[in-house]
């Protein structure tokens, strides 16, 4: 079989791979999941610098892979890339088509070490960017926030429609098949997120820069593929002859990494995925574990320190704007959140916790938590609450940015407050009777009670049950924001006052 | 004479036409047999349950007298919280092992298990014991299924007072016997949640709403929906924050078990295990006025 063939294998096995540990990313039965699904973020060196850099213990056992991939690479060279990386799979797959036979177009290869400079400085600094150009943050959050609801909508949109017509033969069937789709391959429910089109266009954005160049996303901006392109540059296993040969320049127009032409550094550009070997018409190519030349790395010193410079900088200028918590109150983290300012440190923007989150809370934040808070998770208790006795964001965390919370623990940690809005919850702005937060609320001795009084609406006397928050009890837990039956914004609000994490704001 | 389910299966088909029209279907049901016969009540007490079921329905003369042979089942027990068993805030899984157990045995063709939970109805059903407890049945005539998001319909209520339409669930509609098995607790905005506001399980829409007006919400929708037995499960009960508990010390054991055809009487029944009057309790004597079942104790016959 042709290496190409190969490595197209692996590169499927490797996607597939990562998409059932996607669906396996659901609760499933029992309270705790059954597979290490966060795999892909406990491989992740980009991850694993987020959690060294940032302040607080780090359980760098969990990150170990992380280590095992960087040695990997120090062997194979940044093999990563074109053999396992799903978001380079994904590029390869869908952007293919879109490839243009040759392109003169020679990009801005250095660009990426520019920007791993800048960002691994930023985040020394206090400012952690690298979950929102990490490539495997990049592709599980588009995974999460829009393929999989628009997989889900198509799916079900069909399977209902079927149902619906009834038509002959083809309906059965479909019913027939609709239960291991629903069993297997389709969520419980539709998923619904904030910044879906966003993220899709984001996605959408790298796979149409395929246009401009095979891999432009890998070739120019890749942080992750910078950090690999270091490793490899040293790696044992490395190609030659490095440049393309004086009577061929076949490698330079064909390799998806442009890795032999004139800009590149060619060792820490070629991605091993071993094309060249099955079109060189002269096999002159060989791929080896003896040390050959190595290239110098041709940055320029001057754009490298500006890059570490501007990093360095943007954490100082983030941290100047006010805290968010001293302004506004919606911003309301996952129960085993750290501190705010840890948890942004943490933070990679993967979008697991989003996924796993069985009561649909968990959505991708814009702009509550400050600038920078982009595609963090934050609890939008109106399209979803936080279960009482589940655990599940804390379990796929890859690092810490929300921790592991045992399920008593987990009961007792306050996410915020139940707050009620007085001029639109029915008993006081309508006198009619509701309670359904009271019903709902899931602390064991309520949070929510009710008393029971005499009030004159308008001209007629009512006696009206009228609930009331207990501060001291309420975990802020968000059901009764859920299930508040009045419509539009509920009529009780959670508000991040008196969180756990931050002890000193309360009341 | 048609039966039920081919009753409901014209009176849809007839409501689909008149869909088409613009109009709201319309679910026709012949008035609930029961409110023409004797008002009974069969009341058990024991600690092993599966037992105590058998007895409560033998007083009846079996499970055979509810459901014969070849006809498709829903058994409704309350799944609604993700809650421990000893937590009584759901039906207790013996009490529905037990009954679908003699569903099979009077000869069912197919019995359905499912309710509309409040918290995830994933770890609803798993935290109940319900889900275990009907697996371990182990019959390809049972199923407890999660509610299919495509099989509710909005059906006008004819004798509705507070509601003129809602939706309801149709498989629960269709099947040709319905059996209630809710768990007495109680309830802050209705005193107490038994058999009639356990059906609130089998309809869709923002049932929040529903809390306005309670009483009379809850007697239309069971004006539509009829349930052919209502065994409430007061093996254990829970006395205060309900409905969904989660305190032992709110939580009373009384093995006891209520069985009537007629959902108010088995509710009028389970108020007292409380220490109310049926008449203090505002959807039983709302039930009681649209003919679902007999209020006053003294004339109901005890089997």
């Amino acid at each position: 079989m042709l290496n190409r063939n190969w490595r197209i294998f692996v590169q499927s096995a490797s996607l597939l791979g990562f998409l059932w540990l996607f669906l396996q990313t659901e609760y499933r039965g029992t309270d705790e999941l059954a597979y290490p699904v966060s795999l892909l973020f406990r491989l992740d060196p980009l991850a694993l610098l987020a959690a060294i850099f940032a302040p607080g213990d780090s359980d760098l056992l969990l990150l170990w892979p992380a280590l095992v991939l960087l040695c990997l690479t120090l062997v194979f060279g940044r093999f990563f890339c074109s053999w396992l990386c799903p978001l380079g799979t994904l590029l390869d797959f869908l952007g293919g088509p879109l490839r243009r036979a040759s392109s003169s177009f020679v990009g801005w290869p250095k660009a990426k070490y520019y920007l791993l400079a800048g960002l691994t400085l930023a985040s020394l600094c206090g400012l952690q960017l690298f979950g929102l150009l990490d490539p495997l943050s990049i592709f599980l959050r588009s995974l999460t926030l829009a393929i999989n609801p628009l997989w889900n909508q198509l799916a079900n949109g069909i399977f209902d429609w079927l149902y619906q017509a009834d038509l002959p033969l083809v309906s059965p069937a479909a019913d027939l098949v609709y239960p291991f789709f629903r069993d297997r391959l389709l969520a419980f429910r539709q998923p619904v997120f904030l910044l879906t089109l966003f993220t899709a266009a984001v996605l959408l954005l790298l796979i149409l820069l395929e246009r401009l160049q095979p891999r432009f996303w890998c070739r120019n901006l890749c942080p992750l593929g910078a950090l690999l392109g270091i490793c490899s540059r040293h790696s044992l296993l490395q190609r030659s002859p490095l440049t393309d040969c004086s009577d061929c320049s076949l490698c330079s127009s064909r390799c998806r990494m442009g890795a032999t032409a004139g800009a590149a550094v060619h060792s820490a550009e070629c991605i091993r995925c071993l094309d060249c070997l099955d079109f060189c018409p002269n096999q002159r190519i060989a791929f080896s574990f003896s040390k050959g030349e190595v290239t110098g790395f041709d940055l320029s010193r001057r754009t490298l320190l500006a890059a570490s410079v501007s990093g360095a900088i943007m954490a100082p200028l983030a941290a100047a704007a006010p805290l968010t918590g001293s302004y506004r109150n919606d911003l309301i983290r996952p129960p085993g959140a750290v501190a705010e300012d840890e948890f942004l440190r943490r933070c990679i923007r993967c979008g697991e916790c989003m996924k796993v989150c069985i009561g649909g809370a968990l959505h991708p934040d814009l702009l509550r938590g400050g600038a920078f808070s982009l595609w963090s998770p934050v609890l939008v208790a109106r399209l979803g609450y936080c279960e009482l006795d589940c655990t599940l964001c804390g379990q796929v965390c890859p690092t810490g940015a929300i921790r592991l919370l045992k399920v008593e623990e987990k009961r007792k940690t306050k996410i915020g407050l139940a707050v009620i809005d007085r001029d639109r919850c029915l008993p006081f702005a309508r006198g009619e009777e509701c309670l359904v937060c009271e019903e709902h609320c899931p602390t064991g001795k309520k949070a929510i009670v009710f008393d029971r009084r005499k009030v004159l609406f308008g001209s007629e006397p009512k006696e009206l049950l009228q609930p009331r928050v207990l501060t001291e009890l309420c975990i802020g837990c968000g059901i009764c924001e859920t299930r508040g039956p009045v419509s539009g914004a509920s009529a009780i609000n959670i508000i991040s006052e008196g969180e756990s994490r931050t002890p000193l704001r309360l009341l | 004479m048609l039966d039920r389910r081919q009753f409901i299966r014209n009176s849809l088909q007839s409501a689909c036409a008149a869909g088409v029209a613009g109009v709201v279907p319309q679910l026709l049901l012949p008035p609930a047999a029961s409110a023409a016969q004797d008002a009974v009540l069969a009341v058990r007490q024991g600690k092993e349950i599966p037992r105590l079921v058998r007895e409560t329905l033998a007083a009846f003369g079996g499970m055979e007298r509810f459901v014969h042979p070849g006809e498709t089942v829903v058994v409704k027990p309350n799944i609604g919280w993700d809650r421990a068993v000893e937590l009584a805030a759901n039906t207790h899984p013996l009490v529905v092992q037990t009954v679908v157990q003699l569903c099979l045995e009077a000869g069912a063709k197919k019995i359905q298990i499912f309710d509309r939970t409040c918290n995830d109805p994933r770890r609803c059903y798993v935290s109940s014991g319900i889900q275990s407890a009907v697996e371990q049945i182990d019959s390809k005539r049972v199923e407890i299924v999660h509610m299919d998001r495509r099989a509710y319909k909005e059906l006008e209520i004819s004798d509705g007072k507070a509601l003129n339409r809602w939706s309801f669930y149709l498989p629960a509609l269709e099947a040709d016997r319905l059996i209630n098995l809710p768990i007495a607790k109680h309830h802050s905005i209705t005193t107490l949640t038994l058999g009639m506001k356990n059906l609130m399980g089998v309809i869709g829409g923002n049932r929040g709403m529903l809390h306005r007006k309670i009483a009379e919400s809850l007697a239309d929708i069971n004006t539509v929906i009829h349930s052919d037995l209502t065994l409430i499960d007061a093996t254990r009960i829970l006395v205060a924050n309900g409905p969904q508990g989660g305190r032992l010390e709110d939580v009373e054991v009384r093995n006891t078990l209520i069985a009537s055809p007629q959902i108010v009487t088995a509710d009028a029944y389970a108020a007292t295990l409380f220490g109310f009057q049926p008449q203090q309790i505002e959807t039983i004597v709302a039930g009681h006025q649209r003919g679902l079942g007999e209020i006053d104790l003294s004339r109901v016959k005890q089997l």
